[in-house]
């Protein structure tokens, strides 16, 4: 099997579409990870979060054509996958949210929580709060802080004007603070 | 270990479906086909717009319709018999489905779609409103009395003067009587009860245009509240729906001369029979 190391994913989509199909596990190979770390907001199961990055992987494959190759590859990955996970919490209605301890730290960070409880409660906390987020600024919130995408990235990914993506990341984050905020006087 | 080990088997497990053949390329055609497909529907629903927007000018500029309103109250009740319902729901609807298309096609995306819509809205009154203006959309309401021919599929949307209407009528004189009046309205004739008005204001002439509002009687006689004369070159709708259903008008020889049809029906009139009646006795001979 070739390698093509010195290629970008759009030049490496192409030479899929029109040379060799065996290159597609070099694509594969680069967003494995990156996918299945995105999915990982929205799928607990590691089985099931399998089964959905495979069909991530074969449905983009299938619609390789459907690729615009002067745009970002990695948008276009992340839409499908988003849509996949989207299409696996509606069917099996399960909702999970998993932060590692590098995210919640991000999170910690960005938002300037200033919060001196114990870590593992914020932890806690900050996966709640997003669970009871409305999902268009949950999935804005998971893109930008965890997945790091810029804005006109995420705005490829929800399919969103680049103004509403700040609008989304903006207005998720003053709901999420004060979700924090009544947890803390709940308690 | 575990994470790397579940890359390999996914890679393996997708690249060996790939090779066997089991999951193939969709061909770029189908791509093309769907983009052709949905940007044909696109424009499709938006020219369907534009013309029903023209239509729907065209219908209120050319009928008696919007002229209702100025008799008060009770003309606004025959504008709304005769305001063309079905033109204004088309017109929504292919607007509707534009806008679902635009939205769900993802083309536009990266311009928020509230900019979209008013874009689409604003281009379809834009056109519409110019080609209320030309010939075109006259032309084309004109042809769908034709017998043949796909403007004929416009016929239930424009033409709701054929519908029978119980506050208002508009038509072109036929005949005069004392205290009455007959008029042929693109639907048939109708005797109009002058009885409740101050005839010394209005004199009528055979052939020309009248419009009413009032009511009808069970024995299908107009009792008229207010009346007035108009232009029929202001109302070609009107005027093509009366001259469709009875032709060009032929005024009185003599003072006094009716024509056979004509007598028949005055007569029937006045013996009391209805005008459907007297219709179907003398115009279908």
């Amino acid at each position: 099997m070739t390698t093509k190391p010195g290629l970008t994913d759009e030049q490496l989509v192409v030479a899929v579409r029109e040379k060799d199909k065996e290159l597609y596990s070099e694509i594969i190979k680069r967003y494995s990870g990156k996918i299945g770390h995105y999915l990982c907001n929205f799928i607990k199961d590691t089985d099931d979060r399998q089964d959905v990055m495979q069909l991530v992987f074969i449905k983009a494959y299938r619609n390789l054509y459907d690729f615009d190759a002067s745009r970002r590859f990695s948008p276009w990955l992340y839409r499908i996958a988003h849509n996949e996970a989207l299409n696996y919490l509606k069917k099996y209605k399960k909702e999970s949210l998993s932060l590692d301890e590098e995210e919640w730290e991000i999170v910690d960070e960005k938002m300037n929580l200033a919060e001196k409880t114990d870590s593992k409660i914020l932890k806690s906390k900050i996966e709640k709060g997003l669970l009871k987020l409305k999902d268009r600024y949950r999935e804005a919130l998971i893109l930008y802080f965890f997945e790091q995408k810029t804005y006109e990235e995420i705005g490829d990914i929800l399919q969103v004007p680049r103004s509403t993506v700040g609008v989304l990341i903006l207005r998720g984050k003053k709901e999420l603070k004060e979700i924090l905020k009544n947890e803390k006087y709940e308690q | 270990m575990k994470n790397m080990n579940n890359k390999n088997n996914l890679e393996e497990k997708i690249m060996s479906q790939i090779k066997s053949g089991k999951v193939k390329l969709r061909s770029r055609y189908i791509f093309l086909a769907e983009k052709v497909g949905i940007g044909s529907a696109f424009v499709f629903s938006l020219l369907l717009a534009v013309l029903f927007l023209a239509l729907l000018f065209f219908y209120l500029k050319s009928s008696d319709n919007l002229i209702y309103l100025s008799f008060g109250s009770r003309g606004l009740f025959a504008f709304l018999e005769t305001f063309p319902y079905l033109l204004l729901i088309s017109l929504v609807i292919s607007i509707f489905i534009a806008g679902f298309i635009l939205k769900k096609s993802g083309v536009m995306y990266q311009k928020p779609f509230g900019y979209l819509a008013i874009g689409m809205v604003g281009f379809i009154f834009l056109v519409g409103t110019f080609l209320t203006f030309t010939s075109l959309i006259q032309k084309l309401e004109e042809r769908s009395y034709q017998r043949m021919g796909p403007e004929r599929a416009l016929r239930p949307l424009i033409h709701q003067r054929f519908m029978e209407k119980e506050n208002g009528t508009a038509g072109r004189v036929m005949e005069i009587g004392e205290n009455y009046i007959n008029i042929q309205t693109p639907i048939g004739l109708q005797k109009l009860d002058l009885s409740a008005l101050n005839l010394l204001e209005i004199s009528f002439t055979e052939g020309a245009f009248v419009m009413a509002v009032g009511e009808k009687t069970e024995d299908n006689i107009f009792l008229v509240e207010k009346i007035k004369i108009i232009n029929e070159e202001e109302m070609p709708f009107l005027r093509r729906g009366v001259q469709e259903k009875f032709g060009s008008f032929e005024r009185r020889e003599k003072p006094g001369f009716l024509d056979p049809q004509k007598r028949c029906f005055s007569d029937c009139i006045n013996e009391g029979k209805t005008t459907t009646s007297c219709q179907g006795g003398c115009w279908q001979r």
